[in-house]
């Protein structure tokens, strides 16, 4: 199948250059996706906290969102941004993964915003504490672990999602594992795939960091 | 003459009815025919209630009578829809919710304290919505530490790595942070298990002798209610049914509903009334400090014909228990308790007797919260009170 007479090692060091440049494409599509869906899904999730029926409507939109293929939203992409120039090249890319992070952030930030003990809400209101400070000093503090989840959770999709943006000229991972099904080239395939999976991995492991230094020292102590 | 025995009338009439409206004053909360329906249900029916200064007023029925409603309308937790809370004379109404809520200290189950903050901003947390200077909240946080008996240690320490126990004791410091007159609590040792319980209602009753805070405690516990409580109101179907000082309800039941909360043991729930301290005696009362040997222990006890000794460390705190024990041959045996069986002043006879039955003991050790020695009681005295 493969008719290149050299071996991978070779291979890969032929190709480093264009390797490291795809990663960190790669990486920047993430990096620039993450402000947004982070500003978008997070106040949506807290705005829909304490209004159930809107709380209902707007997470299954955006389950709905989760069930369109990923090739086929980088399509209604191009079509929809097209007559703002726009349809190709590192837009489409942000906007789709910005669009299948919602799910995740928002119902987690739902979800993290109302598991916080009643009784504890109660005793912050009955000690005199006004909305506001509820809101900053009790519940959003109780609620990082689980928002943070949400947000590994959405990011590590990302990472999957990104692979689509070579496809609209965006670059990233993805233009080896496309290029190599082009042209039948299993070493190709192989590195894009594997750069991806260990990418994904590096983003959950890194967030994981970032969750453990964000959350609370009070909820991570042992007993 | 006769005019001036009627000024001097007059005068007295003026006097009492100065002290009356003194008098009227002095209650520190007046709920007035107040009324709450959730929808259809009627919650609290027209329910009336003066609370004194300085008393411990237990509300007390079945759940869903109405008690909780009615304590979270003091603090505007919900809002009544007819009738009148006035706290020492003003109604709560003219109070910001928010400014008010701030004077009133509020406990409720274990669950209230923040996980994320340490006991020492868990406790500051009044006094820093109040704007109080850190220096200041940083000693009353210290004196609130020492009043619940909890080390300065713990200040820097996270609810999660504390006991139930602790935690409700951080809870009850908490409501105290800025020393409010009045304090709400909503069943707040609820989730504790019986025998901490019975420590935590000792060392509460001890805390509250100190501060004489106006407190309403919520509890569907009759035993807690006479123990605590100076007086019950008890609420049935949002209506108050009785509301006395706790031993005129123990001995004049309204109606049928009281006497079967009160239970059929009602003569042995009065020795509840009754406080371990004022049956405390140290008549013969035999005590060592620590560095005294065995020997000398056992001559001492021979010589004053007695069989047991306790020992005090420096600071009188209880620490151990000799015991004499007839081994065979008429010799008689010294035995050590490092952890002696004893009770605390607070406790209620009833809890005494029952510690005694327990363990078999005719002579029990009596100590304050902080483990003080402070006498012995003995099972013949709680026979007296009994049959009076």
């Amino acid at each position: 199948m493969n008719n290149i007479e050299i071996s991978f090692i070779e291979w890969l060091g032929y190709f480093q250059g264009k390797i490291i440049q795809e990663l960190l494409r790669h990486i920047q599509i993430i990096a620039i996706s993450l402000p947004f869906a982070l500003i978008v899904g997070i106040p949506l999730g807290f705005y829909i906290s304490s209004r159930p029926k809107i709380a209902q409507i707007v997470i299954y939109l955006s389950s709905i969102m989760m069930t369109i293929p990923s090739l086929a939203l980088f399509g209604l992409m191009v079509v929809l941004l097209a007559p703002f120039k726009l349809g190709l090249g590192i837009v489409p890319a942000v906007i789709a993964i910005v669009l299948y992070s919602m799910l995740p952030i928002i119902r987690n930030t739902y979800i993290a915003i109302n598991q916080v003990p009643e009784g504890m809400i109660e005793a912050a209101k009955g000690m005199g504490m006004t909305k506001q400070q509820i809101l900053w000093r009790i519940k959003l503090p109780l609620s990082i672990p689980v928002i943070m989840a949400g947000i590994r959770n959405a990011m590590v999709l990302g990472v999957s999602v990104a692979t689509f943006a070579s496809l609209v000229a965006a670059g990233g991972l993805g233009y080896f594992i496309f290029s190599g099904i082009g042209r039948s080239n299993l070493r190709m395939v192989l590195v894009g795939a594997i750069l991806v999976s260990v990418l994904g991995i590096g983003v959950n492991y890194f967030l994981l960091l970032v969750e453990d230094w964000v959350t609370p020292k009070g909820l991570k102590v042992k007993r | 003459m006769s005019t001036d025995n009627n000024s001097q009338e007059n005068n007295k009439i003026k006097n009492k009815e100065e002290q009356e409206k003194s008098k009227v004053k002095e209650y520190t909360i007046e709920l007035k025919n107040l009324t709450k329906r959730f929808g259809e249900k009627v919650a609290v029916d027209n329910l009336s209630l003066n609370m004194e200064k300085g008393t411990l007023t237990m509300l007390i029925g079945p759940s869903g009578c109405g008690k909780t409603t009615t304590m979270k309308m003091i603090n505007r937790l919900i809002q009544a829809d007819e009738g009148e809370i006035k706290l020492n004379g003003t109604s709560v109404y003219d109070i910001d919710p928010v400014q008010l809520r701030r004077t009133i200290g509020y406990v409720i189950q274990e669950i209230g304290l923040f996980p994320h903050f340490t006991v020492y901003d868990n406790i500051a947390t009044v006094p820093r919505l109040l704007k109080w200077d850190e220096n200041k909240i940083k000693k009353r946080v210290e004196e609130l530490l020492d009043m619940v008996t909890l080390d300065s240690s713990y200040a820097y320490r996270y609810p999660l790595q504390l006991s139930g126990g602790e935690r409700q004791r951080v809870g009850l410091a908490r409501a105290l942070g800025a020393d409010p007159e009045v304090l709400l609590m909503d069943e707040p040792f609820g989730a504790i298990d019986p025998i901490n319980r019975l420590k935590l209602h000792d060392s509460f009753l001890e805390i509250q002798e100190e501060i004489k805070k106006t407190i309403v405690f919520v509890t569907h516990d009759i035993n807690e209610a006479i123990k605590l409580g100076d007086k019950i109101a008890i609420i049935r179907a949002g209506k108050l049914v009785q509301y006395d000082y706790s031993a005129k309800i123990l001995y004049n039941p309204a109606n049928k509903f009281v006497e079967n909360l009160l239970g059929q043991d009602r003569s042995l729930k009065a020795l509840t009334l009754k406080k371990n301290k004022d049956f405390v005696s140290n008549e013969g009362v035999i005590t060592v400090s620590k560095d005294t040997t065995e020997d000398e222990v056992l001559k001492l006890l021979q010589k004053k014909n007695q069989i047991i000794a306790f020992v005090l460390d420096k600071n009188d705190k209880l620490v151990g228990r000799y015991w004499l024990e007839k081994a065979k041959k008429d010799k008689v045996e010294i035995n050590y308790d490092e952890e002696p069986i004893l009770i605390e002043q607070n406790n209620t006879l009833n809890e005494t007797l029952s510690t005694m039955f327990a363990c078999g003991e005719k002579l029990l050790p009596v100590v304050d919260r902080r483990n003080k020695f402070k006498g012995i009681i003995l099972l013949d005295k709680i026979f007296e009170e009994f049959n009076k």
